[in-house]
């Protein structure tokens, strides 16, 4: 009886072994890569794989995407003896004419296992915004399990992977986007991110969108307005400049802070104002088939600076003057996005037409096919109301 | 019936059992399924109605387990309308049973091999799970709802939690209008919604368990049992669509997880929010899976008056097979709504057929 139990013991004691072998599938961290942004560009030049030529030849786009890794032979910091490595990213670049054809293309290139769950940024460069439909370009982004919903996406002027470039050898540029991108808590001239999560939506919503600009040269990346996706075509349209995004940023009400620059009248000098807080509420109104739309703009802000000598701001006369001053700055950022978006791009890019779904949901189930069409006649007027609560420890 | 007094459960305990049987596929893929139906954001309002209907349904169904407190629906349905009718039936609702168990698991597995056991086999991811069910269903009843108990508030803390985390990419605007476009898209998605809530039918069998001091609170107990899956629900689909909107939901197998995989909050510990989530959906799963099971297996040992053990095993490779059967994710989901349409009959037609049935003899006599 005893001796039975014994082997019994003995057999449970293999048995415990087998789960006690660890992670199974486990990858050592040494040996991956992880992606931490991606670039995709439209390929024209010439091409040296047969695979490629193939491609061009059944005049299918090329695209190159360029993968920006970090190893552990990258992240090597100071305190190891010898040189350091020249970057602390590892780019790399293939091309192909799917997404996930050329990723795997990469294999060929690196030692390192590729990891996506880190990946933060996708950039795309601007000509193949305007060549391929984003929802075919960005397909597999949006299918993959690996690469996470909340990163980013970028649009890029000129190259792409220029964007993943940068001077400052111990600088990560992927992880630079994103911190920029949190600038939108302090300037109006930065859009509220744009997560793959939301882009989603916009792709299926055939609503026009906006996403951030970034240019890159010579390895110094700075963001530049906003590319303008066409809701229909889910392509690019063409670009906002910083100005027309502070306007854009009025109409929607989603800036988080931000200065506006006005000019005093009588002297010319420079007044500035620090906005604490904005709100916006876009008021659509319905008469028969017309359709137009009040914009009411309401902040409260600071003078942050003022030049003008002659004026104290501790008196409320030129409070009340400032106010005017920047209310109608304001204005006129608005009307100068309107011009913008309404005529020259002819897309609804402001959310003029959720108001319209959530406020005449029947009207807007019959024109919403040819919205940013009946966007760029609808008259919009403008409303601003701005309240100055203090003007900061100097009372000059 | 085992009337051994061990076999006995608390209020609470009935209770808990029907919120975990409830809560299950539908957290992962409701906002998906009633979004494709409602297509307007009115979409919680259509999860809300589907509660109350199944409300409407648990305490008809619970009347009528009142008329027969000692005896579970297997044993009393034969008196109501006879022996071959009555067995026709038992075997219909064994039949469902099992195959709502079979269903989960395979959910189960195919949501684990696809974010979490990325190239396990389907079978070694079942397996192990159907063997820890079956030894907790072989502990009876009460070992089933001390599990649940303690299921159960890791479940609430940890949801409300993950969902209230998505707050930072929640839009109102994605929400609104209410009602815009009239009352009827959101009655279409009334029925989608109702099969989410497809649990308190165990209430035929759980009457039977409960003390006998206590099974005139049975209506409370499903009324309750109700209620907190149906809040569950509508944040989940509040939330899900906030962050998303109603055309970014469609397009998602599974929008819940996505939603927990779209955000990262800075500073934090943890990125992957989706493994919390996937963690207490597993646990609702498991304990959707052998309530499931066991009410199977306890039918077929009643129907046939033998002992419960041979069953238990007998089923196991049965439950496999079923499993295993759908093809792939779409054939899956079809499944899932067969099982649904075969649950309004029934579990919404004919105990109510029969409450009528047995109210007329019962005034006869």
């Amino acid at each position: 009886m005893k001796r039975k139990h014994r082997y019994v013991r003995f057999f449970l004691l293999i048995l415990v072994s087998l789960p006690l072998t660890g992670c199974w599938s486990s990858k050592e961290i040494e040996d991956l890569g992880l992606i931490v942004g991606t670039s995709l560009d439209l390929e024209t030049g010439d091409v040296s794989s047969e695979e490629q030529q193939d491609a061009r030849y059944a005049n299918r786009d090329l695209l190159t995407i360029t993968n920006q890794l970090i190893t552990s032979e990258t992240t090597v910091s100071g305190t190891k003896e010898g040189s350091l490595p020249e970057k602390a990213y590892k780019n790399v670049s293939e091309t192909s004419d799917a997404v996930l054809p050329t990723l795997r293309n990469m294999l060929l290139k690196i030692d390192k296992r590729s990891f996506a769950e880190h990946s933060k940024v996708i950039i795309i460069g601007e000509e193949l915004a305007s060549t391929i439909n984003l929802k075919q370009s960005l397909d597999f982004f949006l299918r993959e399990l690996e690469i996470r919903p909340s990163g980013l996406l970028l649009i890029a002027q000129n190259r792409a992977s220029q964007a993943l470039e940068t001077n400052e050898p111990t600088k990560i540029p992927a992880f630079q986007l994103v911190e920029m991108m949190e600038g939108h808590e302090r300037t109006t001239k930065i859009l509220p991110p744009m997560t793959i999560a939301k882009l989603e939506g916009k792709l299926y919503s055939n609503s026009s969108f906006l996403l951030q600009n970034v240019t890159a040269e010579d390895g110094e990346v700075k963001f530049a307005g906003a590319a303008v996706i066409d809701g229909k075509t889910k392509k690019l349209r063409g670009f906002l400049n910083e100005g027309d995004l502070e306007g854009n940023a009025w109409i929607t009400g989603d800036g988080k802070g931000g200065l506006v620059k006005g000019f005093d009248e009588q002297s010319g000098s420079p007044i500035v104002y620090e906005i604490i807080s904005m709100k916006s509420k876009i008021v659509p109104h319905v008469d028969g088939d017309q359709i137009s739309f009040t914009v009411k703009i309401q902040s409260e802000g600071r003078i942050a600076e003022h030049w003008v000598l002659l004026d104290k701001a501790s008196d409320n006369r030129f409070l009340k003057k400032a106010e005017k001053v920047f209310e109608k700055e304001i204005e006129r950022l608005v009307k100068n996005t309107l011009e913008k978006t309404q005529h020259e791009f002819q897309t609804d890019v402001s959310g003029f037409g959720t108001k319209l779904r959530i406020h005449y949901p029947k009207v807007w189930q019959k024109i919403k096919k040819d919205w940013d069409q009946t966007f760029s006649e609808v008259p919009i007027t403008c409303e601003v109301d701005v309240t100055i609560k203090d003007y900061g420890t100097s009372g000059d | 019936m085992n009337s051994s007094s061990k076999d006995k459960i608390t209020t609470s305990q009935a209770v808990v059992i029907i919120i975990n049987y409830i809560l299950a596929t539908g957290i992962l893929t409701l906002p998906r399924a009633s979004v494709e139906k409602v297509k307007t954001p009115d979409v919680w309002i259509s999860v809300f109605l589907g509660g109350i209907v199944a409300m409407i349904a648990g305490v008809i169904i619970v009347k009528l387990s009142q008329q027969f407190p000692d005896k579970t629906f297997y044993q009393y349905n034969q008196e109501i309308i006879g022996k071959w009718l009555g067995w026709l039936i038992s075997a219909c609702v064994i039949v469902y049973f099992f195959t709502i168990s079979a269903f989960e698991v395979r959910i189960m597995a195919e949501v684990t091999s696809l974010f979490l056991l990325e190239g396990t086999p389907t079978w070694a991811i079942i397996l192990p799970f159907l063997w820890v069910g079956l030894y907790l269903i072989s502990g009876g009843i009460n070992s089933i709802a001390r599990l649940f108990e303690i299921i159960f508030p890791i479940t609430f803390v940890i949801f409300l939690l993950v969902a209230f985390l998505s707050l930072g990419i929640f839009e109102i605007d994605n929400l609104r209008p209410v009602l815009g476009l009239g009352v009827m898209p959101m009655l279409k998605g009334i029925k989608t919604a109702t099969l989410a809530f497809l649990g308190p039918e165990i209430m035929l069998l759980l009457v039977a368990f409960m003390y006998p001091s206590d099974k005139s609170k049975a209506v409370k107990v499903v009324l309750v049992g109700i209620t907190i899956p149906l809040l569950f629900y509508v944040i989940t689909v509040v939330m899900v669509i906030g962050a998303l909107s109603i055309e970014g939901v469609m397009t998602r197998t599974w929008p819940t997880i996505e939603l927990m995989r779209s955000f990262e909050i800075p500073g934090l510990i943890f990125e992957r929010f989706e493994s919390f989530l996937l963690v207490i959906w597993i646990m609702q799963i498991f304990a959707t899976f052998t309530i499931t099971y066991y009410a199977a297996v306890l039918g077929l040992a009643q129907l046939f008056k033998k002992s419960i053990h041979p069953f238990l095993y007998g089923l196991l490779p049965i439950i496999y097979i079923i499993a295993m059967t759908p093809k792939n994710v779409n054939d899956l989901f079809k499944f899932g709504d067969k099982i649904g349409h075969a649950a309004l009959i029934l579990f919404g037609v004919i105990p109510v057929a029969l409450l009528l049935i047995s109210k007329l003899k019962g005034d006869k006599t």
